[in-house]
């Protein structure tokens, strides 16, 4: 045997072992479960957003800013600051829709397709799977640093409005929200998020 | 049985059985109010009554389950809904389930251009479209943003949310699992109209038990059923009223019973002493029934009453008889009285059969028929029944103390006078507290039905049952105008905290002013077309998009307005149909009001502007002593009719007025005791002094009339004696009710003959034997 095959042996070795390495070191799949479980650690999130609308019905996509909040386990609030001051109070059951000219407090049930998507963020954001299975069917895919949610509606109160709902993010910080609507707009959220 | 006998008892059971067969085949029983209804009623009683009757919030029913997950209801909720609707038994059923929703909203999506608020000549200007198009597109840049975005190009300036705004009430139930709950998400909530009137205690009281058998089929596993609404209440009051007037019937009957049994030793005697009363009851209701084609219910119970001074007739002319004396023998010494207690009652009951109300004159003609038949049978039946008396003759004992106490009545004339004279006296200081003008106190509803009523009435935002704006006119068009006013009036009294919420009919069905007036502010297509490019030009959103809003409009404009009709098939119409109707009066538009909370500022409000704020309660309070000041008139009528027939056959007005001055002096006292135990008089009361007087004047005629011998005066004191001992223990056994209106009637109708009895005593004629016969 010649060094110079031994070389190459020992090289395969090396390149096995770093595979099987890194292949042990390498994050494993996420599931659903273990998502929630990461998520549920918050107790509270602030967080900034821009919020694109792409709709064939306008001449350049919409795009519109505001804050989350959220405090643990029920209460979250998405503030509309462009184009037009808004805020969206849901706490727990209730709804409450604020703007310059009125306020409003109604029960989530009756508020429609909204109150089910904020209650799918709210959801996401508290880790509370069963919560979420009750209106949407929950797949999770990625890995913990880079994780997806896919939230397809079940109930006829939201497939009306929408189709599909892809969120995603790291450990326990949520990224983008991602929503096709069934009239074929399309809205990307950017969320920012700092968790104290 | 002689011949003339014969053909007397076969001529009685043949009228007996022609009635009997006619009844069975053909009586009408109803329980409709209309019969209290006075000629002169006003179009507001009119309405009253057709709201009591018909009125849509008159015949719903709340429905709660609670008492399981929300889940759970939820499923029952839905189970139970789809089987009431299938039921037939309701005209609709809602229980908030999204279908439902969804088909009104179409329907509202669909004509949005006439029944949107916001439609007006400048909102489709370039102006307007500008800024209902930044409005849009700041919705679109929110959550709310899914929602607007289907609707976007057909609905840019969004009308429907206009529609919605007014439609939607935020005090409504919340929507959970698909279907209403309460606020707390613990009770499920569904309503239901019957199709039966709300009158109708006994079709409100199948209602009912549909409700109760389908939630038995439906129910998923554990919970509850709560009820509640006017049938639900009627049915209740109708099953306990119903089941204690059988109870305490039943032991009166066994007194009442026990009492001639224990004075004839008969059994035959017996049951001939209830033929004269059997008779009066089915020939009188028979003529009713001929006569107005159908019989009211309140009517069959006074009239059954009134008729039940008839029990005494065979008393008089069975306790007259010695043992083994025939009884045409015994019937020839009391006849003239016996006919004059026949007759009086008949004189006192003609005043009311030529009422022009139907229900006093039901009534009048029920007592006149039904005593004269009476006194027929006691006069010419029952002594070819049963020729001689049966039975042993009376135990004296019992009634010698009871004889010496009659007896020994006279001395007391001026402690009865004094009696007398106070109770006037209190009558005159009471004069005005004497009427209970709420005659719901006198069948209450439980303390905790009436707050389950309002914890499910709120939890639904279901209408008060008390309060309405009617808005009447010549035609639809009119009142629905009317009704566009009554809108704008009552937003503002929501705004002051007035009241909570309303619902007129105008909101699903403007006027055809109002709707053309819409029309009118809506652009040809050519015009709207311009002016959306030019308000597109400088917008966010692309031109080219909104062809479906072009067409909307342009299919608008022309469309033939909005009608009844365009709503048939769906929940909407029951909605307008029972706010929006005709009657004698014309046309009429109900508000009905939620959460009402300054009715004097409301009516104040109504008025100004021309329409009637109806407070139901009153109303019908105002309605029921209008007929018993009627019924007071009747019964002042009947004395005065009575007193003349008294002068005409006894030819002597003192005497005439002898006889009567005790009844109507019992009467007063009557009424004073029953002021004095706390009781107010109502219609009812009133039937039972009517009852009193009959009785009281037997009791004076026959204690007035001369006797041959002290061994016949001793009879007729006896007979008395068993008279009033049968009266005061069925009507004894009525007064220890705690239903108010049976305790109403059982006291006023014993205390009144105790009095009659005492004061036909004291003031008693004393005639030397061999007198007078009468």
């Amino acid at each position: 045997m010649t060094s110079g095959t031994k070389a190459i042996a020992n090289a395969a070795i090396a390149l096995c072992a770093a595979i099987v390495l890194s292949a042990a070191a390498s994050p494993a799949a996420i599931d659903a479960q273990g998502l929630m479980k990461m998520l549920a650690s918050v107790e509270s999130a602030t967080a900034s957003y821009v919020e694109t609308r792409y709709s064939p019905l306008l001449k350049s996509p919409l795009v519109s800013r505001g804050t989350l909040s959220y405090r643990r386990p029920n209460w979250l609030e998405e503030h509309v600051q462009s184009p037009r001051d808004e805020r969206f109070v849901l706490q727990g059951e209730r709804l409450t829709i604020e703007n310059a000219s009125r306020s409003v407090t109604v029960n989530a049930g009756s508020a429609g397709g909204i109150a089910a998507l904020i209650e799918g963020v709210r959801a996401t954001r508290a880790g509370d799977l069963a919560a979420l299975e009750r209106d949407f069917q929950v797949t999770a895919s990625g890995t913990r640093e880079r994780w997806q949610l896919r939230l397809q509606p079940r109930t006829p109160a939201l497939t009306q409005y929408v189709r599909d709902i892809t969120i995603s993010g790291s450990r326990a910080r949520i990224q983008t929200i991602e929503v096709l609507e069934a009239s074929g707009d399309r809205t990307v959220m950017e969320v920012q998020e700092s968790l104290p | 049985m002689t011949r003339g006998a014969r053909s007397v008892v076969a001529l009685w059971l043949a009228v007996l059985a022609a009635c009997g067969t006619w009844l069975a085949r053909d009586l009408a029983v109803t329980t409709d109010l209309s019969a209290f209804l006075p000629p002169s009623a006003t179009p507001t009683q009119r309405i009253l009554l057709g709201q009591l009757r018909d009125g849509a919030t008159a015949r719903l029913v709340l429905i709660g389950l609670q008492g399981d997950s929300s889940a759970a209801l939820a499923q029952t909720s839905m189970a139970l809904a789809r089987r009431l609707k299938a039921s037939g038994l309701f005209a609709y059923v809602a229980n908030g389930d999204s279908g439902t929703l969804r088909q009104e909203q179409a329907f509202l999506f669909e004509h949005r251009y006439v029944l949107s608020p916001a439609v007006r000549p400048e909102r489709f200007s370039i102006e307007g479209l500008k800024a209902a198009l930044a409005e849009t597109y700041g919705l679109l840049g929110s959550p709310a943003g899914v929602l607007v975005r289907p609707t976007l190009s057909s609905d840019p300036t969004g009308e429907m949310r206009q529609i919605l705004a007014r439609l939607t009430p935020t005090e409504g139930p919340d929507s959970r699992d698909g279907v209403w709950f309460s606020h707390d998400g613990r009770r499920a909530l569904l309503v239901a109209q019957t199709r039966a009137p709300a009158f109708d205690a006994l079709a409100q009281g199948r209602a009912v038990r549909a409700i109760q058998a389908a939630y038995a089929a439906t129910r998923a596993g554990a919970g509850s059923l709560l009820l509640s609404g006017p049938g639900v209440f009627a049915a209740r009051i109708h099953d306990t009223v119903e089941s204690e007037i059988w109870r305490l019937s039943a032991l009166g009957a066994v007194l009442v019973l026990g009492i001639l049994y224990a004075v004839y030793r008969s059994a035959a005697m017996l049951a001939a002493s209830f033929l004269p009363v059997v008779s009066g009851i089915v020939v009188g209701v028979t003529t009713v029934a001929l006569g107005f084609g159908k019989v009211h219910g309140i009517t069959l119970g006074f009239g059954v009453t009134l008729i039940g001074e008839a029990i005494d007739y065979p008393t008089y002319l069975f306790m007259q008889a010695r043992a083994g004396e025939p009884l045409a023998d015994a019937l020839a010494r009391i006849r003239p009285t016996l006919n004059l207690a026949v007759l009086t009652t008949v004189f006192g009951a003609l005043a009311m059969v030529f009422s022009s109300f139907a229900g006093l004159a039901q009534l009048g003609v029920l007592t006149v028929a039904g005593v004269a038949t009476a006194g027929l049978t006691t006069r010419w039946v029952l002594p070819a029944l049963v020729p001689v008396r049966l039975g042993s003759s009376v135990p004296g004992t019992p009634f010698s103390v009871l004889s010496r106490a009659v007896n020994f009545a006279p001395r007391l004339r001026w402690v009865a006078a004094l009696l007398v004279i106070a109770a006037f006296g209190l009558l005159a200081w009471k004069h005005d507290r004497l009427w209970n003008d709420d005659i719901s106190s006198l069948t209450p509803v439980p303390e905790s039905a009436k707050q389950l009523d309002q914890s499910l009435r709120h939890e639904l935002g279901a209408p008060s049952l008390r309060y309405l704006v009617l808005a009447r006119g010549q035609s639809r068009q009119q009142v629905l105008q009317a009704s566009e006013t009554a809108a704008g009036w009552l937003r503002d009294a929501v705004r002051k905290g007035w009241l909570a919420g309303f619902d007129v009919p105008s909101t699903y069905l403007p006027s055809r002013v109002t709707q053309e007036r819409r029309q009118v502010a809506l652009p040809p297509r050519e015009v709207l077309a311009g002016r959306l490019d030019a308000a597109l030009a400088d917008s966010p959103f692309r031109s080219g998009g909104f062809a479906p809003f072009l067409d909307a409009v342009a299919r608008a404009r022309s469309a033939p307005p909005l009608e009844l009709r365009s709503f048939a098939g769906t929940a909407l119409a029951v909605k307008i149909d029972a706010q929006l109707f005709r009657n004698e009066d014309g046309w009429n538009a109900l508000a009905t009001l939620r959460g009402v909370e300054a009715p004097a500022e409301l009516a104040r409000e109504a008025s100004r502007h021309g329409q009637e704020f109806i407070d139901l309660k009153t109303e019908s309070n105002r309605l029921v002593s209008t007929y018993r000041d009627r019924a007071l008139w009747c019964v002042a009528l009947g004395l005065l009719g009575i007193f003349v027939l008294l002068c005409l056959t006894i030819r002597n007005v003192r005497r005439a007025a002898r006889v009567i001055a005790p009844i109507l002096a019992a009467v007063v006292l009557d009424v004073a005791l029953l002021l004095l135990l706390g009781q107010r008089l109502s219609l009812f009361n009133l039937v039972a002094l009517l009852l009193v007087v009959g009785v009281g004047l037997n009791y004076a005629l026959f204690f007035d009339r001369c006797h041959a011998d002290e061994d016949e005066r001793a009879r007729t004191q006896r007979s008395l004696l068993v008279c009033a001992a049968t009266t005061l223990s069925a009507f004894g056994c009525l007064a220890v009710s705690r239903i108010p209106v049976l305790h109403a009637i059982g006291l006023t109708v014993t205390l009144g003959a105790a009095w009659s009895l005492f004061l036909a005593a004291v003031f008693a004629h004393r005639p030397e034997a061999g007198g007078s016969p009468v």
